[in-house]
Formats: structure tokens, sequence, C-alpha cells
């Protein structure tokens, strides 16, 4: 490490970045914070004034942005249990295979399809007249479960979480993969001389030693499905009886739809604490490293 | 039967049932961008008597249709301008900070790179009303430089961080070396830390070009006049417009997304050194 305490050319390389986020990602945060403690009732018009903690109250007794909030833990939860869970399946049945190379690829193809234009294409496929999924389940003569599956309350939220999910499994294959293939094969192969099982060596090395990696998908899962957008607003816009509706979707309508800025930025300051303290003990470990 | 018979049983079994999960999840996986590239080359009479197979004659006047007729190729033009733009910007802010944070020890430098891993957790939601307000204030929405500027700021903070582990990689000998030589330190950024750790530059740059391509929010809201409209709001847009031309709509997602899959097939190994060097090292 160049020590170079007292000189300057350290923060001149840093300093364009740090302005940089200053203005665009800093700067807006504060400013959200703000402007979530004004508002516009009992005054005339657009005559912004300090109203103190009135937004947070409204929030309080929102039930439709509680709700928002439920279906984004809702989504955390089956981000973890469908493309997370899967993405260490396929990796460990990849790990030890020559083709390795060949299926985390193809796996991978879903992560570069944007998430809008997977919310149009399986809004065909769920589509109940001429949608592949029906089609498919008639096919195989399981046509009583054949249902619109976006346009039920009871499907939708689960039915656009397999979107996403199809988007997902093939980036958490290829960091398991990854993770995988940097614990060293002697350990298992002591393990299968001590007559250890697949099971076995699955819960007592693999899972242990591939925790780090592990802890940064769980992590990075639970951030985007917090704050993730795009699906929603393509797929359902929240509905059908908002039982879709997340909190980036109701934030955005509130803002743009109805102007309602105040309100929203303090939905949007909730939203922001939330992942912040949520990523608190991720902050922690990474920074660790460097030094 | 003898152990070792069974043995092999079990072992082929399992590679029956390993096999066979790895061919569902290929079709998974590949079946909706199929579905996504026969539709587009279909009639509007094929969309619901022929779902699954190849359209009987395909209609390749769905990309002459949409592309020039609809004027769509002006959205293509967007895209690359947009993200274009946003991937060098990136790139080139994050390679400075990352210099500083992999080279240099100096007072601060913890703080500064806890400020970078904040804006790591920092999303479109977080920053969309005081952008918009900041944007609106300078007269810059509905122009590429409004589109441009923000988003560079929500891939930076992973650029510098993806940076940094990249250059820590470069051998101390290499720098210590150079420093005896008198190399400045902008010498030794452009002649040993840049060519060095050019892996990671094209890594980095394919993951900024695929975020910003692939971007919606921001250009949502940013870009509301159809002549500036990158590609993912331009597939949006025509979808509300035609919204029972399927086979359009499926023209339209199919010509944002063969660069992807051309910039993909090539840069392979850049796609999966930049996605997983953040998470493993």
């Amino acid at each position: 490490m160049i020590e170079s305490r007292g000189r300057k050319s350290p923060y001149l390389f840093l300093a364009p970045a740090i302005i940089y986020l200053g203005i665009w990602i800093y700067y807006p945060i504060a400013k959200n914070f703000y402007l979530s403690f004004l508002g516009t009732e009992g005054t005339h018009g657009a005559d912004f004034r300090f109203v103190g903690l009135q937004n947070y109250h409204q929030l309080l007794s929102d039930e439709l942005f509680h709700r928002a909030l439920l279906h984004n833990l809702v989504w955390v939860l089956l981000s973890i249990l469908v493309p997370v869970v899967i993405g260490l399946v396929l990796a460990v049945l990849l790990v030890h295979k020559r083709t390795r190379l060949f299926y985390s690829a193809i796996f991978f193809l879903p992560v570069t399809v944007a998430p809008i234009m997977a919310a149009v294409v399986w809004g065909w496929i769920y589509n109940p007249t001429f949608g592949a999924l029906n089609q498919m389940l008639t096919l195989i003569g399981l046509d009583s479960l054949a249902q619109p599956w976006l346009g039920d309350a009871a499907t939708a939220l689960v039915s656009v979480n397999m979107i996403g999910s199809w988007g997902y499994y093939g980036f958490c294959t290829l960091i398991f993969l990854a993770g995988l293939q940097n614990i060293d094969p002697e350990i298992f192969e002591a393990a299968r001389i001590d007559g250890a099982n697949a099971l076995q060596q699955f819960r007592s090395i693999t899972l242990p030693l591939l925790k780090p990696t592990l802890t940064f998908v769980l992590v990075y899962t639970t951030i985007g499905s917090m704050k993730f957008f795009d699906i929603i607003y393509v797929a359902t816009k929240g509905g059908p009886d908002n039982s879709t509706q997340i909190v980036a979707v109701y934030m955005f309508d509130l803002f743009i739809r109805q102007g309602d800025v105040n309100y929203a930025a303090a939905m949007s300051v909730v939203l922001t604490a939330i992942i912040l303290a949520m990523s608190l003990l991720a902050i922690r470990n990474m920074t660790r490293k460097p030094s | 039967m003898s152990p070792a018979l069974r043995g092999l049983l079990t072992r082929s079994g399992a590679g029956f049932v390993s096999n066979g999960i790895l061919v569902i999840f290929v079709l998974i996986s590949l079946f909706p961008v199929y579905l996504m590239f026969i539709t587009s080359l279909k009639s509007q009479a094929e969309l619901i008597s022929n779902v699954f197979a190849l359209p009987h004659d395909p209609k390749w006047g769905n990309y002459y249709l949409v592309l020039i007729q609809r004027g769509y190729y002006k959205a293509v033009i967007n895209s690359l301008i947009f993200a274009g733009s946003v991937t060098v910007l990136t790139v080139l802010l994050s390679v400075l900070a990352a210099f500083a944070f992999a080279v240099f020890d100096f007072a601060g430098k913890r703080t500064f790179f806890v400020l970078v891993l904040v804006g790591l957790m920092v999303s479109e939601v977080s920053i969309l009303i005081p952008v918009y307000n900041l944007l609106k204030s300078m007269n810059l929405l509905n122009t590429y430089v409004g589109m441009i500027l923000p988003q560079i700021a929500l891939g930076l903070s992973f650029g510098i961080f993806l940076m940094t582990t990249f250059f820590r990689e470069v051998p101390r000998e290499l720098i210590d070396a150079a420093r005896l030589d008198g190399c400045t330190d902008w010498q030794l950024l452009t002649k040993i830390m840049i060519p060095v750790g050019l892996p990671g530059i094209n890594a980095l740059a394919v993951i900024e070009f695929l975020w910003a391509w692939n971007s919606f929010f921001l250009p949502l809201v940013i870009a509301t006049k159809q002549e500036l409209m990158p590609l993912s709001v331009s597939v949006i847009d025509f979808m509300g417009r035609f919204t029972f031309n399927y086979e359009l709509v499926a023209t339209t997602c199919v010509i944002m997304f063969v660069p992807i899959l051309i910039l993909y097939i090539f840069t392979q190994r850049s796609f999966r050194r930049g996605v997983t060097m953040g998470a493993v090292k």
C-alpha cells in the first residue's frame, strides 16, 4: 500500500466519483427525507409547509401500504425459497461435471433478458385463452389446474414471482458454482474415504464452507426483493385487486399519477430505511476486507 | 443383489435424476426466449392456432413493419446512445476511484469506502422524487443527458467495488517496480493498472451495458417523448398502443434482445468474471 498521508493524489482520483454520488445519490436521499416532513394540507394549493410526522402517521394507518410492504416481504421469502434453492441445487449438481460451463451459460441466459421483456413474454405464457401454460396443462390431462394465473388475486403474486425467479436462478447458480469451486476437492475426497454419503457431505462440508457465498446471495436477494419494480409494473400494475401491489409501484403511482409528492417521499424514506437496516450487517462484513 | 451392483445402480439412478433436473431447467431457461422468437415471425391468425411450433410461413415483414414503418429504429439508436454513454462514463469514474482505493493508503479511506457501499443499497425508488425535481429544474427532462446522468449513479458503486477487487489482484511487485522507475501516479494508472486490469474493465463494461440497456424505471419517468424513448420504454409504449398485436410486440422484444444475446455469446468470460468476482472474492 502506498503511504500517502498529506498527499492529495488519491483524493483527486476519488473526487469525481464521490462528488457524482453526492449529487445523484446522497443529496436525493437527504432531500427525500426533508420532503417527507412537508405537506400541503391546511394551506392553499401548492404552498408547502412543515407538517412534522403527519405523513408518517398517515403511513401507519394506510392499509394499502401495509399490504404492499407485506407483499415485498412475501417476495423476499419466495425469492429465497425458489431461485436461491434452485440455484444451489443446480450448482451442486454441476460442480463436478465437465459440462458445467455449457449448462451454467444456458441457465444464465434468462438473467440477460430485461425484466420488462420477461414480464411481457410470461404474460403470454400465463394468458388464459392462448397461453402456453394452460395449453400444456390441458395436454397432460391436468386441465382442471388451468386458470387465469395473473388475473386471479389468489395466484397472481406467486405467478409474478415466478417471472422474477426465472430471471434469477441462473445468477444464483453462477455465484454458488464459483463458491463451490473455491472449496478444496481433497476435503470431499477425505470425507468419501471416511464413508460420508452425498447428503452428509452436503450438510457438513458444502454448507459450512459455502457460508460466505450463501450470506452474499441472501443479502443481495433481500435487497433486490425490496426495491424491484419492473416486472410488477409491466405484468400486473399491482392488480388484480391490489393482490400484487408492492411499495415501489405504489410510491410510483402516488408520485407520478396523483402528484402526492410528500407522502410518496415518506414512503420512499421508509423503504430506504428498511433496506439500509437489512444491509447493515452486510456492510460490516464487506468493509473488513479493504485496508 | 451384490453391494457393488446396488452401488452401481443407485449411482446411475442418481445420475439419471440429476441429468433429468438439468435438462428440465435447460428447457425452462430457453422456452420463453424461443416463444418470443417464434411469435415475432407469426401472423395474427397463427397466434392462437399454433402456439408452440415454428411458424408455417415466417413473416419477416414484421421486422420491416416495426423497425421502419413504425419508426422503431429510433429507439434502437436511443438505446445505443443511452447505454453506451452510461457504460463509458461509469467505467471511467469507477476506474479512477478504484485506483485510489486499491493502491493508496490515505486518511478517511474506510469512511469513503463505506459511503460507496451505501450506494449499492440505493435504488431508483430511493432517489426518484428528488432526481425528477432536480432534472426538471435544470430543464433536463426528455433529454439524453437527463436520462444518462442519474443512471450512471445507480451502477457506480458496484463499478467502484468491482474495479477495486480487480486492481487489488495486480501484483504488488509490479506497482513497486513502476514507482522505483519514477512513474507518476497518473503513469502508474495508465501504463500499469489499466493494461493489467483490462479483463476486469471489460467485465465491468459488459455488465454496466447490460444494466443500462435493460433499465426501465428512470427512463420511463424521464423520457416521456416518443422520439427519446430507449427500447425498454418503447416496448411497453408499443404494447400499450398495439395491445392485441402480440406478434409485433414480440418483434420489438426480439429487436431489444438480439444485441444483448450477441454481446452475451461473445463475452461469456467477461460476464462470468464480472458476476462472480464481487461475490466470491
